[in-house]
């Protein structure tokens, strides 16, 4: 069954046909939100609210795209406004700068001891929050840059701009801060 | 060999990245689908609205189907308590007629109650 007919049959009264798409795509949900709000406690309650407004708007969706990628967007929309945060600032010399700053007392720290998913924590830690959110939807599930696009409000070029800073970014703070080798290895 | 540099980096940050992908919590999934289910209970469903042959149908069904009844009883009655020349008798027969009428009458109130309200409407 695919999922326009999970899709059917929500709309038709059947409930528990919603409970797939939770387990589909909680886990992504839940990364998307966390980056954005901060804190497990918040990203959870955003998950929550997205998939209940999803459930009620349900009627509206199309299946000209995907449907994760129509659920994303309201899982962006609603961490945004619950967190009030402003995602595309720009980045500014001074993040840049800040973030290698806290990242100096590490360079002595051996890596062998870290595992690979705290220093990947700790570098989206000193991102920018876009810009993080960007590498977490690019490589995280193999979206394209146009549903990258659909799901920030961004346009196509503005994420391929942006996706090449973040990135950029993330490889500067890498080394900056750790042995690469160490993290290549670990 | 610069592109093969660079497929490698990006396999490097890909790899990175997706063990930093997070787990929602257990009774997550149950929060949601629990969340659903009680708004959907506490929405009122919508009644469908009733169709006016089917109404129609049903009142004419339910007052003559009651005056026949009254109807055949009396003649039951009529019949075994008089017998069969009391049932062509004509005070019998206008006994049924006005039982005829006074239903017929109803069904009419009834037909212009509903048109009535239908014009309130």
């Amino acid at each position: 069954m695919n999922e326009n007919q999970r899709v059917q049959q929500v709309l038709s009264g059947n409930t528990s046909a919603f409970a797939y798409f939770v387990d589909a795509y909680q886990d992504m949900a839940i990364t998307i939100a966390y980056r954005i709000c901060g804190n497990m406690q918040d990203a959870e309650d955003v998950v929550q609210e997205s998939y209940v407004k999803a459930y009620r708007n349900m009627h509206s969706f199309r299946a000209e795209s995907k449907f994760s990628t129509w659920l994303y967007r309201i899982v962006y929309n609603t961490a945004i406004t619950h967190s009030k945060t402003r995602m595309w600032t720009g980045i500014q010399e001074t993040e840049i700068e800040n973030a290698f700053d806290l990242g100096e007392n590490r360079m002595e720290i051996d890596l062998d001891e870290m595992d690979r998913k705290a220093v990947v924590s700790d570098l989206l830690q000193k991102m920018p929050q876009g810009d993080a959110l960007l590498l977490t939807l690019y490589y995280m599930e193999d979206n394209p840059v146009k549903e990258i696009a659909q799901i920030t409000g961004l346009n196509e070029p503005n994420v391929k701009v942006k996706l090449f800073r973040a990135r950029k970014l993330f490889k500067e703070i890498l080394e900056e801060n750790y042995r690469l080798e160490d993290v290549r290895y670990s | 060999m610069k592109e093969n540099k660079m497929d490698k980096e990006e396999m490097i940050i890909r790899e990175m990245m997706l063990s930093e992908r997070k787990k929602a919590p257990e009774n997550l999934k149950f929060r949601i689908m629990q969340q659903i289910e009680t708004e959907k209970a506490l929405t009122p469903q919508q009644s469908k609205p009733r169709k006016r042959s089917g109404t129609l149908l049903g009142e004419m069904g339910a007052i003559f189907g009651s005056m026949y009844a009254v109807l055949a009883a009396m003649i039951m009655g009529a019949y075994l308590l008089e017998g069969t020349d009391f049932l062509l008798s004509p005070r019998f027969i206008a006994t049924v007629v006005l039982v005829a009428s006074v239903f017929s009458l109803f069904w009419l109130m009834t037909r212009f109650d509903a048109y009535l309200r239908g014009k309130r409407k």
